[in-house]
C-alpha cells in the first residue's frame, strides 16, 4: 500500500507540473487562423526557428525579433530552440506547421538538411524569411543577412586611416578554419588595408572563435612578435582574450585591440569597447528586427513584392559611440 | 530476475534473520500493483498521450495533436533515438552502457554520404559497409570491454571520442551533402524514400524503428542468446559458472549497439540530405534517457523491451506537445529532466514481490 501510494504522488505530481507547464502560456492555436490572410487589425503567429540559443549571437536574434514584434498590434512571436542539431530543428518547423503559423522566420542551422522543410512551409503560401545563414534553392521568400567582406573592410579601412596611419605590425586571430566567416572576414580586412601599405600582417593564428583560445594563441604570438601594434580579431571574445594575455605580459596600454560583432549584452564586444579594452568593434547585424519590419510589410501591408535579398551594413563602434550604441541595439543596462 | 543480489542471499550467514518482512498485500491489489510496476511505461505512455490530447492547442475545430500529419512527425522525430535505444537497452540489461552511439550514428551519416556521393558506390554497397563499419566498432568496443575488463563507461568514452575524430578526418570536418540524380558526385534517387512516407502516412524512418523494435522484442521474449543477456545482468558470475558464454555475448551486445547506431545513421543522412560529422551529439543520453523511462534498471537484469519503445514515444510525444504549446525551451528541458527522475523513481518504489 505504502508503495502504491507513493507511486501514485509521484505520477499526480509529473502530471500536475507537465499540465501546469503546458498552461503557463495562452492557446495560440485559437488566436490564429491559417487561412489569414494578409490586413490590419488581424492577429499573426510567427514561428522564430533558432539555430541554438546557446550562442550570445543567436539569444540576441531572438530578442530582437520578440522585442520589435512587440511594436506590431496582434504579432505574436514563438521561438523554438534546434540547440545545433538539424534534425531538431526540422521538427521544431514541422510544429510550427501543426500549429499553423502564418510567417516563418528561421535562422538554419546549416544549409542542406533545413532546406526541403522550409520549401515545406513555402510551398503551403506560409512566407518564410530566412536570417543569417542561407538555404539552398530560392524556395524561400526572403533572405536577410550581414556582409562578412564588408564588415573586415571597414574594419582594414579604419585600421589604415584612423588606428594605424603611420603603419604598424598586426597579428590577426582568425575564426574556425573552413567557416565562411573566417574566409570573409580575413579577405575584407585585406582589402581595407591595402590603401595603406605600411601596414604589415605580421601573423595569423585561429583561436576558432573562442576567448580562451584568443588568450593562448596570443600568449605564443607575442613570444614570436615582441613589437605588435594592433590585434584584429574576428570576433569580440577572441580580442578580449589576446587582450589578458598582453595584460599578463604587460603589454596591454601598448598593443591596440579589436573585434567584430558588437553584442548588446554585458559581456558584449561594446561594453569592452566602452570600458576601454577594445579600441573598436564592428556590428555583425542579427536582421531580427528587419525580419519583423519585413513580416510587418508582408502581413500587415499586403506587400507582395519584398526584396529577395536584403544585405545588411555595420556599424564602426569606438569608444564615442559606444554608450549610445548599447542602447539603440537594445542592450539592457 | 527481480531479485536484485542473489549471491547476498547465499553468502549470508544462516543465524541472521531475514531484517525486512516482506510486503503483504491482498491478492488482488498484489496484482494491480505488480502489473502497474511492470507496466510502468506503457501506462506513463496512456497518460502522457491522454494529457497530450487534453491539453493540445485545436485549430479550426482539429485537434491538433492528434492531426495525423502531427502523428506522423512524432513518430518519425523518434525514430533514430528508438533504434539506438533498442540497441541501448540490450548494453543496458548485461549492466553496462554505451555512450559513444551518437558518435556512431555521425561516423555513419558521414560514411553513408561520402560513399555515395565520394566514391559513386550504390545504395546496397554503402548500406552494407557503413552498418560493417558500425558493427566492427561496437564489437571493438565489446571485446575491450570484455577481455581486459574495463568498464564499459569509459571504453565507450573513449570511443565516442574516436568515432566523431573519424568522421572529422573523413569527411574534412565539414558536412557532405548529399545531391541526388545518376551523375557523378550524385547519390541514388532512391536513398531519398528514406525521407519518405509509405502512402503519405507512414514515415519511412518509423517503419524501420517498429519493425527493428517488434524484431528485438521478440529476441528478447524467445531466445537462449536473450535468457544469457538476462543471467550476465543480474548476476555474472553465477551466469559463467552456469555455462553461459559471458565474453561472447558481451561483444554481442555491443556489436548490435553499433550495428543500430549504425543504421540509425544511414536514416539520419537520407532525412537530412547530408552526412555531417557532428551530428548525433548527446543522442546517446536521449537513449539512455527511452530505457530507462522504460523501466530498464541500469544495474542491468531486468527490463524489457517493450518498455524501451513505449519509453521512446513518450519523450517524442512529450516534446512535440511542450512545443505544440510554445514551452519555453528551458522549461521543456526541465520538464523533461523531471519526468525521467520520475520514471526512475517508479522503478525504485517496485515492490520487490517472488
Amino acid at each position: 500500500m505504502r508503495y502504491a501510494r507513493r507511486a501514485a504522488t509521484i505520477l499526480a505530481l509529473t502530471a500536475l507540473v507537465a499540465t501546469s507547464a503546458c498552461s503557463v502560456e495562452d492557446d495560440p492555436g485559437t488566436s490564429s487562423d491559417a487561412s489569414a490572410t494578409c490586413g490590419t487589425g488581424k492577429d499573426f503567429l510567427i514561428g522564430m526557428s533558432q539555430a541554438n540559443n546557446a550562442e550570445p549571437y543567436r539569444q540576441v536574434m531572438n530578442d530582437d525579433v520578440t522585442n520589435a514584434a512587440k511594436s506590431v498590434p496582434g504579432f505574436k512571436v514563438v521561438v523554438s530552440d534546434a540547440a545545433q542539431d538539424n534534425s531538431k530543428q526540422v521538427a521544431d518547423v514541422e510544429n510550427f506547421l501543426s500549429q499553423g503559423i502564418n510567417l516563418l522566420i528561421i535562422s538554419p542551422n546549416e544549409a542542406k538538411p533545413l532546406t526541403a522543410v522550409v520549401k515545406k512551409a513555402y510551398d503551403q503560401g506560409i512566407p518564410v524569411i530566412v536570417l543569417d545563414r542561407k538555404v539552398e534553392g530560392d524556395a524561400y521568400t526572403a533572405f536577410i543577412g550581414g556582409d562578412n567582406v564588408a564588415i573586415g573592410r571597414a574594419a582594414g579601412e579604419y585600421y589604415a586611416k584612423t588606428l594605424l596611419p603611420q603603419g604598424g605590425k598586426v597579428v590577426e586571430i582568425s575564426g574556425l578554419p573552413g567557416s565562411t566567416p573566417a574566409a570573409e572576414r580575413a579577405q575584407g580586412f585585406r582589402e581595407g588595408i591595402a590603401s595603406n601599405p605600411k601596414i604589415e600582417i605580421v601573423a595569423s593564428q585561429t583561436a576558432e572563435w573562442l576567448r580562451e583560445k584568443g588568450q593562448s594563441v596570443m600568449d605564443a604570438m607575442l613570444k614570436a612578435n615582441p613589437d605588435i601594434d594592433a590585434v584584429y580579431s574576428h570576433n569580440d571574445p577572441m580580442a578580449e582574450g589576446a587582450y589578458l594575455a598582453a595584460k599578463a605580459a604587460g603589454k596591454e596600454t601598448a598593443i591596440k585591440f579589436t573585434g567584430i560583432d558588437a553584442l548588446p549584452v554585458p559581456s558584449g564586444g561594446i561594453k569592452a569597447v566602452e570600458q576601454g579594452r577594445l579600441q573598436a568593434t564592428f556590428q555583425y547585424p542579427t536582421g531580427g528586427r528587419e525580419a519583423i519590419d519585413m513580416a510587418k510589410k508582408i502581413l500587415v501591408d499586403c506587400t507582395k513584392d519584398v526584396p529577395k535579398t536584403t544585405t545588411l551594413g555595420t556599424m564602426q563602434i569606438t569608444k564615442e559611440n559606444a554608450a549610445e550604441a548599447y542602447t539603440t541595439l537594445g542592450g539592457k543596462q | 530476475m527481480n531479485s536484485p543480489n542473489p549471491t547476498a542471499v547465499a553468502e549470508a550467514p544462516p543465524e541472521t534473520p531475514p531484517r525486512r518482512r516482506p510486503i503483504r498485500l491482498p491478492r488482488d491489489r498484489h496484482a494491480i500493483v505488480d502489473s502497474f510496476f511492470r507496466f510502468q511505461s506503457l501506462f506513463g505512455l496512456v497518460a502522457v498521450f491522454v494529457i497530450a490530447i487534453a491539453v493540445s492547442p485545436v485549430r479550426n475545430g482539429e485537434n491538433v495533436f492528434l492531426s495525423s500529419g502531427n502523428l506522423a512527425n512524432i513518430v518519425r522525430a523518434v525514430s533514430e533515438i528508438g533504434i539506438i535505444a533498442v540497441g541501448m537497452t540490450f548494453v543496458i540489461l548485461i549492466g553496462g552502457i554505451d555512450l559513444s552511439v551518437g558518435a556512431v550514428l555521425g561516423l555513419a551519416a558521414v560514411g553513408s554520404a561520402t560513399l555515395m556521393v565520394d566514391s559513386g558506390l550504390g545504395i546496397l554497397p554503402t548500406v552494407l559497409i557503413v552498418l560493417f563499419i558500425g558493427t566492427a566498432f561496437g564489437a571493438t568496443q565489446g571485446a575491450i570491454v570484455a577481455r581486459i575488463g574495463i568498464q564499459s563507461f569509459i571504453v565507450t568514452l573513449a570511443g565516442l571520442q574516436a568515432a566523431r575524430g573519424i568522421a572529422r578526418m573523413w569527411s574534412g570536418g565539414l558536412g557532405i551533402p548529399i545531391a541526388y540524380g545518376d551523375g557523378p558526385q550524385e547519390a541514388p534517387e532512391a536513398f531519398s524514400m528514406l525521407s519518405g512516407s509509405i502512402n503519405g502516412v507512414l514515415p519511412v524512418p518509423a517503419l524501420l524503428f517498429l519493425a527493428i523494435g517488434v524484431g528485438a522484442l521478440l529476441v528478447l521474449r524467445t531466445t537462449a542468446f536473450a535468457r544469457h543477456v538476462y543471467a550476465i545482468g543480474g548476476n555474472e558470475k553465477a551466469a559463467r559458472l552456469s555455462g553461459v558464454p559471458v565474453r561472447r555475448v558481451r561483444i554481442a551486445v555491443f556489436a548490435i549497439s553499433g550495428l543500430l547506431a549504425a543504421l540509425a545513421g544511414i536514416i539520419h543522412a537520407g532525412q537530412l540530405n547530408q552526412g555531417s560529422p557532428n551530428d548525433g551529439a548527446g543522442y546517446e543520453l536521449d537513449a539512455i534517457a527511452a530505457v530507462v523511462i522504460g523501466g530498464t534498471s541500469l544495474a542491468g537484469g531486468s527490463g524489457s523491451m517493450g518498455g524501451t519503445i513505449a519509453g521512446a514515444l513518450l519523450l517524442g510525444i512529450l516534446n512535440n506537445i511542450l512545443a505544440l504549446n510554445n514551452i519555453d525551451a528551458n522549461v521543456q528541458l526541465v520538464v523533461k529532466g523531471l519526468v525521467i527522475v520520475a520514471a526512475a523513481a517508479l522503478q525504485k518504489l517496485r515492490p520487490r514481490i517472488a
